[in-house]
């Protein structure tokens, strides 16, 4: 089950963030509030640990402590040391620091790619080692329960940049045309995107896609595997069976299950980045409106810079579609997920990360399991029992933890 | 990669018992004036590893006249205080590498960023 977990997470979670980097780390993005008042309030000269720190959008907010970033994306931690931080490339079930070292650590959206139960329980424990007795963790991983809608199943994949199912994108052209180099991104560029309304109409036409999957927990469980094919109207299909312990890699991926159409509906973001205006946003239910509210959107690469994307993916043991008619369509609300019809659109956080890429879906899918409400409170309880849980929240689609490291006494 | 982050490094190589403290070997080294703030550093002692920023200060060339041995007191000694600030703080290893003192793997740091990942041979 170990290589099969790693392997997915390489394909899904490691390659997917490496291909995106480019269009991920712009220093526009701003952090969330409460992490942002968990560092805040860390006592001066406390040393704090940002394990999954990705663009460092955590690193400079307290510069009254040392704060050292980690993640296992190269171009991302690159990216984060030319801001001036401290910053290391590791993998986050194997940390390099040295024991009870740091009095606060961070895991923001980081342990939702983690692909069996087994290890996010070592990916926190891990954290929990280099903690100091009395010092804190922050945990933020994606809820299963959005503002919207629920997903149904909790091992996903989401689409990062889908071919929509109508198959054109008159759009992204125009998009490309107007947007400035998604380094320098401009306030001239960010007016041209917020007016356009064109990518508005069309996101409320297309589909979001989901892919959902049986937890890799769930597959090893059952001593046979069951298969099962659907049709697709894009992808093609195929279903590998693996022999236990090792998945090949195939070429197909079984076709998303539940699709739905989501017209004007607020996207709670789902993305660990929210801009300082969003307050403005809360009543706002308007995906284009949000969209205008400073959603810096990097523009898409020239097209001469597209990358096609090998289609060849790794599918999961398992990949069952999800119910169809799952009730999502109420056309409610996108739990934004999704790959989004228009990708250079920003403001899914998906999307933000790299709007207009023309990498094609299905090599950009990105493992997430989400959890359900109290699942992270109950995972740290049974599991890790050097950490105590403190409190534990909802915050913007988010499930949250703050725990405290204790000693653990053996008798 | 800046020594107050090397004090905090170990080496996570299984079956590694004596992973800490991680050998510097550098190809480059800078010093950037980083602002000075005393009770900032004096908070910072603690957490450290002494002998091992002393090994890593003077294997770089930066000893700075730290004393291999705490100086008592030190939170009231500001020239001490500086000197632990330039060698913490100031002191930046851009290249090179650092080596488990058991194993002798190596991590490669580039552009000062060292790169812990581990192979799947060795975890």
């Amino acid at each position: 089950m170990e290589a099969a977990a790693s392997a997915l997470e390489r394909e899904h979670v490691h390659r997917v963030y490496d291909k995106i980097a480019p269009y991920f780390n712009d220093s526009r993005y701003k952090a969330w509030p409460k992490v942002r008042q968990f560092l805040l309030d860390q006592q001066p000269g406390s040393l704090v640990a940002d394990v999954g720190c990705g663009n460092g959008k955590y690193l400079g907010i307290n510069k009254k402590v040392v704060i050292l970033g980690c993640d296992v994306c190269c171009p991302l931690v690159a990216y984060a040391s030319s801001q001036g931080h401290e910053v290391q490339v590791c993998d986050g079930l194997h940390l390099p620091y040295r024991d009870g070292v740091f009095d606060a650590v961070l895991s923001i959206a980081v342990i939702h790619h983690l692909s069996t139960m087994e290890r996010r329980v070592r990916a926190i424990r891990e954290m929990a080692r280099c903690l100091r007795d009395g010092g804190r963790i922050m945990i933020y991983v994606w809820a299963l329960e959005q503002k919207y809608r629920k997903f149904e199943k909790q091992d996903i994949f989401v689409p990062w940049n889908p071919d929509p199912p109508l198959a054109q994108r008159p759009m992204r052209d125009g998009a490309q045309s107007v947007g400035a180099d998604a380094h320098t991104g401009s306030d001239a560029h960010r007016k041209a995107r917020s007016t356009s309304s064109v990518a508005e109409a069309r996101r409320q036409k297309s589909p979001r896609l989901w892919f959902f999957s049986r937890s890799l927990d769930s597959v090893f469980d059952f001593g046979s595997l069951s298969v099962s094919h659907s049709s697709s109207r894009e992808l093609s299909v195929s279903v590998a069976t693996p022999a236990v312990g090792m998945v090949s890699r195939g070429r197909g991926l079984m076709r998303q299950v539940s699709s739905f159409f989501s017209p004007s509906a607020l996207s709670a973001s789902l993305e660990e980045d929210v801009f300082e205006e969003l307050s403005d946003l809360q009543g706002d239910q308007q995906e284009g409106g949000r969209r205008e509210t400073a959603r810096d959107v990097p523009s898409p690469p020239p097209p001469a810079a597209a990358i096609m994307a090998k289609y060849g993916s790794l599918p999961l043991p398992d990949m069952v579609p999800a119910s169809k008619g799952g009730g999502e369509e109420s056309g409610s609300g996108s739990g934004e997920q999704g790959g989004g019809e228009s990708p250079e659109e920003e403001e899914e956080e998906e999307e933000e990360e790299g709007g207009g890429l023309a990498l094609s879906g299905a090599s950009c899918l990105r493992y997430y399991h989400v959890f359900r409400e109290g699942e992270l409170a109950e995972l740290i309880e049974k599991h890790v029992e050097e950490l105590h849980v403190i409190t534990s929240y909802f915050d913007h689609a988010n499930w949250c933890v703050v725990a405290e490291k204790i000693q653990v006494w053996k008798i | 990669m800046k020594l107050l982050t090397h004090n905090m490094l170990t080496s996570h190589v299984k079956g590694v018992t004596k992973g800490y403290p991680l050998l510097i070997k550098a190809t480059e080294v800078k010093v950037n004036e980083v602002e000075f703030n005393s009770q900032f550093v004096s908070r910072m002692i603690p957490k450290l590893e002494w002998s091992a920023l002393v090994q890593a200060a003077e294997g770089l060339g930066h000893l700075e006249d730290l004393s291999a041995e705490l100086v008592a007191d030190y939170e009231n000694n500001e020239e001490f205080l500086k000197k632990v600030h330039k060698v913490l703080l100031e002191v930046e290893v851009v290249e090179g590498s650092l080596q488990c003192p058991e194993s002798g793997r190596e991590f490669p740091i580039s552009r000062g960023v060292p790169n812990m990942l581990l192979n799947e041979d060795e975890v």
